[in-house]
């Protein structure tokens, strides 16, 4: 990991969002630009049912659907509720908190956005004991590394 | 004396409302009409229109032991045919649903025989013989206990009870057994286990954000009353707190 600090924010809205929300809301704030990494976080909406009788039977839900973010397509797994960010500097904030406004503005309920700590940016004696040295420490404290699918690369505008 | 149950403390809306519920001489309004088949197919444990599965034969056709229990206590409809038990469970916002699941249990206990409620902190399930269980899930749902947006019936994979409510007000459902249609109606489109239905069955229409504030039996200090706003119920349980820890230490008279 390296040794600046970069700005971390998050996104909360009151309630959780539907897809298409949460495309129109990330691809405007994709289109600022200065993201270093995204994390897009709520309860998860699994493939099959996970427990209960009629496990691992299929289990189609409106919600867990393909969205497209930038260039990239990304196969939505949870209910979005919390977006988290990590920018290169700054100055994208502002205009950031001025997307959320205009998106959230026709929903009819709020959303916070707050700077603060929300991603890991060294890994833990923990990572290490689980991943060992060669963990890809731009995902740590994010997803599981342990994952077969990769994350996301968004490209620039 | 005759004993006149109280149901409860409390002198806020909240309190008024888990009182009518619990009181079995309170009539719940009916809010909306669900055929029996409707109710069989939510539930699913039997095709619609079959015969009810038996655990043992009707207790006309055998013979019961002397026990004096029994001389007291009439069978219900469903233990006198041998009905398997089986089960309804809900899950109920914490976003003014009408019911809550201690409530539930407390009513339950009032109003039904021959039940078995389980308690949790997000669900609440009751098993009972399966006749039984149809005419008393029959009510559940129909009557002002239910709002087809903020409780769900889920028998398995009930996480959602706490978590923010969708966009369009309908509460998490990891399954979406329940979807709220563009014309307003919600119609279960799984079984409470989330296995899909053949067809799906309509639950009517979710209430106003004013009419579940007024109903609601679950306090909460951002979304409807304060807990800490109902001072006699604050006191009643401050009562039992402080008798149940001193008691703890035995207290003996000298």
């Amino acid at each position: 990991m390296t040794d600046a600090t970069y700005p971390q924010y998050r996104i909360i809205s009151a309630r959780f969002l539907k897809p298409d929300t949460a495309e129109r809301l990330l691809n405007r704030i994709v289109e600022i630009g200065g993201i270093r990494r995204m994390s897009i976080n709520g309860p998860s909406i699994p493939a099959t049912v996970p427990y209960g009788p009629a496990r691992g039977k299929p289990n189609p839900h409106p919600d867990r659907k393909v969205i497209h973010i930038g260039d990239q397509e990304l196969q939505l797994r949870v209910q979005v509720g919390t977006i988290l960010l990590e920018l290169e500097d700054e100055s994208p904030a502002s205009a950031m908190k001025e997307a959320c406004d205009e998106v959230f503005g026709d929903l009819g309920f709020s959303y916070t956005f707050q700077q603060g700590r929300y991603m890991k940016t060294q890994p833990t004696m923990s990572d290490y004991a689980k991943y060992g040295p060669d963990a890809d420490t731009m995902v740590l404290g994010l997803v599981d590394p342990k994952r077969k699918d990769r994350f996301t690369v968004v490209q620039g505008r | 004396m005759a004993y006149k149950p109280q149901y409860g403390p409390g002198t806020t809306q909240v309190a008024e409302n888990r009182r009518k519920q619990m009181n079995p001489e309170y009539k719940l309004e009916k809010m909306r009409d669900i055929t029996d088949e409707d109710v069989v197919l939510i539930l699913g444990h039997r095709a619609p229109g079959s015969a009810y599965p038996t655990a043992h034969p009707p207790l006309a056709e055998q013979q019961e032991p002397d026990c004096p229990i029994r001389k007291i206590v009439a069978a219900t409809e469903g233990a006198k045919a041998g009905d398997r038990v089986r089960y309804i469970q809900f899950a109920d916002s914490m976003f003014n649903a009408p019911s809550q699941p201690y409530q539930r249990t407390y009513t339950e206990c009032y109003r039904f025989r021959g039940i078995d409620p389980g308690t949790l902190s997000g669900r609440q399930i009751v098993e009972c013989r399966e006749r039984d269980l149809e005419k008393y899930s029959k009510e559940l749902i129909e009557t002002e206990m239910f709002d087809p947006a903020r409780i769900g019936i889920r028998g398995a994979t009930v996480h959602g009870h706490s978590l923010r409510l969708a966009e369009d007000g309908m509460m998490f459902d990891m399954l979406q057994r329940c979807v709220l249609g563009e014309d307003g109606v919600v119609r279960y489109v799984k079984d409470q286990i989330g296995e899909p239905l053949d067809r799906a069955v309509e639950v009517g229409k979710p209430l106003d954000e004013n009419w579940l504030k007024a109903h609601s039996t679950i306090y909460h200090s951002l979304v409807g009353t304060a807990y800490r706003d109902d001072a006699e119920y604050v006191e009643y349980v401050q009562r039992i707190h402080s008798l149940r820890t001193k008691y703890g230490f035995m207290p003996k008279e000298e």
